[in-house]
């Protein structure tokens, strides 16, 4: 044994702050762990086909946007908190966390205008964003990403911003675990106070895109030994199922209320 | 900067998405013909990388931090055409998979974001760069692109929003949607973007340029040759501005008559206000009724809180179950 690994090593690391390094680790974080609730097989809440819960769910928030009645919202937040409650409890949680605090936002933001006399915003517009926040969430929960890319195409979106659409969701997922990983090293290796850290950040981006476009490089040749045209067709075998019916039928009968109390 | 939905009228958006109609096409068009299928996907990861970049905190002052867009960067990089598909499959995922910025409001965000920021600084940062040839011009360039580009964005958010109380009334002349004027929504858009916002943006811009370019200049977007390009890129997005100032300016014009100008000559905005939305003010149970559940027969409002009330409990439940699971779960370990 060396006589140097025996003696005492009293080495205390000056504090030195890393907010951002850490605040970028945990942002890439949730992230990436939205993207993994994402991938492997599960089975879904609903039934229901994704194009029909893309188009009900657009249609839904211009309904919420056009309308001027308090009831009409309030019908639709009760039934947004209906499918809410049919669903897990994690998603349950992030859902109504993410809706409160948007619509809390919106609040604080009205407050001003509610002085000025103008209670009209605070009332209308506070719930429509909950509801609209809420509605989207339970979309992008309740459903599988790609299908939510191909009820796009049925939507006559061109070929090449599905494309993108698909390639930038998968690497999202490949560059954030990169960077992820380069921002644990950094915090790895600056023990003590590093000067260069604030540096580091520019070179960390940096090296992400550099890898992102080598990356492209690569997947395009693979493409193309694979047969890649530049055009490729979605196939989908559609079935009309009874959970398709009974959530047209829920839609139909909202888009009626609209109506209704449009009138009213 | 990304706008939520029901601050902007329907018709708004629809305007904004109709804008970035023909932008779209040009730029899937100028993508096309201008870069080589090679490099296709790097449309996607440029998306990723955009998208990624938001996530990035930049230490400021202070010891907060803040985030940039990268929008002038990813132009620079990549250039602006390819930069405003990436930027706009960003915001499509923000807001149809993470319900950041608005479904209805995606176009006028992208107008903001994808358009007018890319574009901006881009061509700032390529007219200062084709007139002077120094290096130091090169960083002056990107410096004012970035910081021009993303405060322009800003102010564009500032007056879609400021409009809105012009355009879109209720009977008793309450807005319907985003309630400030112009007088309060560009202030507080732009003044936040001025001092910190455009300051992020600036730092992380030029940070990652220089990296990039001193590790691996072969990467960065090489752009027309020609000098005089850049001025018309400029006029161009100029005029592509301009229907926006119309519908600014033209509107206001004519909201302005009659019974507004009166309050702005005699008290300014916010006094202006008070009284109409006094008289309006006080009708606040006199409008309740009309929008609560009172509205609806008897039997419908009962029903309706019964199955509100079931959804918030099953609700409860499963959280204070899960939560318990959670805690169970804990223990052993």
């Amino acid at each position: 044994m060396p006589e140097w690994l025996l003696k005492d090593e009293n080495y205390i690391p000056q504090a030195d702050k890393d907010t951002f390094v850490n605040k970028s680790i945990l942002s890439l974080l949730s992230i990436l762990s939205r993207f993994k609730t994402q991938s492997g097989y599960r089975v879904e809440t609903f039934r229901v086909s994704a194009v029909l819960k893309v188009a009900f769910t657009i249609f839904l928030i211009v309904l919420l946007s056009l309308s001027r009645s308090f009831t009409f919202i309030i019908i639709v937040n009760v039934y947004l908190l209906l499918i809410l409650s049919m669903m897990r409890t994690g998603e349950i949680l992030k859902i109504l966390r993410m809706s409160f605090i948007v619509a809390f936002f919106t609040f604080i933001i009205l407050i001003p205008a509610a002085f000025w006399g103008n209670y009209y915003s605070m009332i209308m517009i506070t719930p429509k964003v909950f509801a609209t926040v809420m509605a989207v969430n339970i979309l992008s929960h309740s459903t599988q990403w790609h299908s939510i890319t191909s009820a796009l195409k049925t939507f006559f979106v061109p070929d090449i911003f599905i494309l993108v659409l698909d390639i930038t969701i998968k690497y999202i997922m490949l560059l954030g675990e990169f960077s992820l990983n380069m921002l644990y090293s950094l915090k790895l290796r600056s023990v003590g106070k590093n000067r260069n850290k604030y540096a580091s950040i520019s070179g960390v981006a940096g090296t992400m895109f550099i890898k992102s476009k080598e990356m492209a490089e690569d997947m395009y040749t693979a493409m193309e030994c694979r047969g890649y045209t530049g055009e490729y067709r979605v196939y989908t075998k559609t079935k009309f199922t009874y959970a398709d019916f009974i959530y047209m039928m829920i839609n139909i009968v909202i888009i009626f209320a609209f109506f209704y109390l449009g009138k009213v | 900067m990304h706008i939520p939905d029901n601050y902007l009228s329907p018709s708004t958006c629809a305007v904004m998405g109709a804008a970035m109609i023909p932008v779209w096409t040009i730029a899937v068009k100028k993508v096309k013909s201008e870069i080589a299928r090679v490099k296709m996907p790097l449309l996607g990861i440029g998306a990723a990388f955009s998208f990624l970049m938001m996530m990035f905190n930049v230490p400021l002052p202070g010891g907060t931090t803040g985030h940039a867009v990268g929008g002038t960067l990813l132009a620079i990089l990549i250039g602006p055409f390819s930069a405003c598909i990436s930027v706009t499959v960003a915001l499509l995922i923000q807001a149809l998979l993470f319900g950041d910025g608005g479904v209805l409001a995606f176009g006028a965000n992208c107008f903001n974001m994808a358009f007018v920021l890319p574009f901006l600084g881009y061509f700032i940062y390529k007219f200062i760069k084709d007139r002077v040839k120094t290096e130091k011009g090169e960083y002056a360039g990107i410096v004012l692109g970035s910081y021009l580009g993303i405060n322009i964005a800003a102010l564009c958010a500032a007056i879609e929003f400021g409009i809105q109380p012009l355009l879109f009334k209720n009977a008793a002349g309450q807005p319907l949607y985003s309630p400030y004027p112009l007088s309060v929504s560009i202030p507080a858009m732009t003044i936040p973007h001025l001092l910190v916002a455009g300051v992020v943006e600036v730092l992380f811009t030029v940070a990652i340029f220089a990296f990039i370019k001193k590790v691996s200049p072969g990467t960065i977007y090489e752009g027309a040759k020609q000098k005089t390009r850049a001025i018309y890129g400029l006029i161009v997005a100029l005029i592509c501005l301009t229907p926006l100032g119309l519908l600014a300016t033209g509107t206001a014009w004519g909201e302005w008559g009659a019974d507004e100008i009166k309050d702005v000559v005699s008290g300014g905005n916010a006094l202006g206000f008070v009284p109409e939305g006094m008289k309006n003010g006080f009708s606040f149970e006199t409008i309740m009724p009309d929008y609560a559940v009172k509205g609806l027969p008897d039997i419908a409002g009962y029903l309706l809180s019964a199955v509100a009330g079931v959804a918030i409990l099953i609700i409860l439940f499963k959280i204070i179950s899960g939560v318990k699971k959670n805690k169970s779960g804990s223990i052993p370990g």
